[in-house]
């Protein structure tokens, strides 16, 4: 992988240090998260914290602000237009909100996967992953095809993909795609994965290799995901987060959350009697 | 809008209702047997195999209903609790075909002493028509009722055995060295119905699992 230095090119912003809790041992740490789009909110004064090496899964009904909140985890919620956030999101001691922070740093540090595969489409297999690297300046071709070679293995595609490396990312199958664009995600070496509704575009095999790689994944990463599936939720996740009307319902381990919700309204939501 | 998994939830629910029907009446028959010389072992015997039978329908209809609709939340704790307590009920059937057993085995029982017994059924009577009424209402506080009864049928039932191992007075001797039927008789069918508690308790215990999600801190 990336040698420390290489890293050190990339990564230009020092962390900001903020003397606080230290977010107690959580990697993300959600403190009192708004969001409007224009003059609607979208997320009520959120707040949570993700334990480092686990997956969450964020649930609940269509427009209840899970997309919203994990676009906001990362930053990308402010490249919409009328969109606007207060809050803190600390990304282990630094507030990624912090106006000396660069968003993309942050990006760079909490990667992203969205619902529908969407690899360069004229670029090649390998050109798809190298493309983050190369766009920071990774100049280094012996590890540059590292990279791209761990970041295939890691994302279980390389067995599939080694031998037709020049082939347009756009033309394996969907699911090939999808864990192509986790690979793109995994170059950069993020620390955390964000994925929105990673497989609700792909067939029951194809989301199960997902569900398989994502669960690999948390060894080295933690996974915030949304999903619309609850059985997904309930499959992959070690913490779950139900959100309504903007607002974070009920947080807690995933079996908790599904054997014995504390949230009457939680309850109603995953048993189908809403929604 | 009624969910496809409700009515696979009412199925199952009135599968119980019948075993918990059928299993109170077996014990009852069983009991009035011992007391008044009546009562068919073949009828108890087949009442018996039906619960069997309903266990395993309830089993079946489960796994199904797990395997379709992914229950979660109240609706899986109930058909987790819904298999335990078929099985209960399933067991108060069984337990009552082996005190029918007992006293087909024993011949006429008529000159024992049947107070150890019917006192304990009493109770236990009591303890398995709570668990059913605690079933149909969820009350969840049947539980610690349930273990307060249980444990005055255990002490019952240690209290007679030490009786038999040490008569404290003649009469005891008496009764236990002329008619060996009397204590071998009333020892026997007084385990039936200690067992016959344990289950009323764990159907409690299932019950107090269905409305708080928590295991019933006795279990």
């Amino acid at each position: 992988m990336m040698t420390s230095e290489e890293y050190a090119n990339v990564d230009h912003q020092p962390p900001q240090r903020v003397a606080s809790d230290q977010q107690r041992g959580y990697k993300v740490s959600i403190k009192n998260l708004n969001s409007w789009f224009g003059t609607k909110q979208a997320l009520k004064d959120i707040t949570f914290g993700v334990k480092e090496n686990t997956i969450t899964s964020l649930i609940g009904p269509s427009g209840c602000g899970k997309t919203t909140l994990i676009r906001s985890l990362n930053r990308m919620n402010e490249m919409t237009p009328g969109a606007s956030v207060k809050g803190s999101v600390y990304l282990d001691d630094v507030n990624i909100y912090d106006s000396a922070i660069d968003p993309v740093t942050i990006k760079r540090r909490i990667g992203m996967v969205f619902q529908k595969p969407n690899p360069f489409p004229t670029m090649s297999i390998y050109d798809n992953v190298a493309a983050g690297l190369k766009l920071n300046g990774v100049r280094d071709k012996k590890l540059i095809n590292e990279i791209v070679e761990e970041s295939l293995k890691a994302s279980v595609l390389w067995d599939e993909v080694k031998g037709e490396l020049n082939k347009p990312g756009s033309s394996i199958s969907g699911g090939q795609q999808q864990r192509l664009c986790i690979a793109r995600s995994l170059a950069m070496q993020p620390e955390v994965l964000l994925m929105d509704e990673p497989t609700s575009a792909l067939d029951p095999i194809a989301s199960a290799k997902i569900e398989e790689l994502i669960n690999e994944l948390k060894r080295d990463l933690t996974i915030i995901i949304v999903t619309h599936n609850m059985q997904q939720a309930a499959r992959v996740s070690d913490y779950t987060a139900f959100m309504y009307l903007g607002e974070l319902v009920e947080y807690g381990p995933t079996k908790q959350i599904f054997e014995n919700p504390q949230q009457e309204l939680t309850e109603r939501y995953i048993s189908g009697k809403f929604g | 809008m009624t969910r496809l998994l409700d009515l696979g939830i009412t199925r199952i629910s009135n599968i119980i209702m019948d075993m918990a029907n059928l299993s109170v009446r077996s014990v009852d028959t069983a009991i009035e047997s011992y007391e008044k010389g009546i009562g068919s072992k073949e009828q108890i015997f087949e009442w018996s195999e039906q619960l069997r039978v309903l266990q395993d329908e309830v089993t079946e209809l489960a796994v199904e209903l797990i395997a379709r609709y992914q229950p979660v939340a109240t609706d899986l704790r109930f058909i987790r609790s819904c298999m335990e307590s078929s099985y209960g009920f399933s067991r108060f059937g069984r337990y009552a075909y082996d005190i029918m057993d007992i006293i087909g085995t024993m011949g006429p029982l008529t000159h024992c002493d049947k107070n150890p017994v019917l006192s304990m059924a009493n109770t236990a009577r009591e303890m398995i028509h709570l668990s059913v009424k605690s079933l149909q209402t969820q009350d969840k506080n049947a539980a610690e009722k349930l273990y307060a009864m249980d444990d005055t049928v255990d002490a019952l039932y240690r209290k007679y055995l030490r009786e038999i191992i040490t008569p404290s007075n003649k009469n005891d001797m008496k009764d236990m060295t002329s008619d060996p039927r009397c204590y071998l008789s009333t020892l026997l069918i007084l385990r039936y119905l200690e067992r016959i508690s344990d289950h009323a308790c764990y159907i409690g215990d299932s019950v107090h699992y269905i409305v708080t999600g928590v295991s019933s801190p006795r279990r």
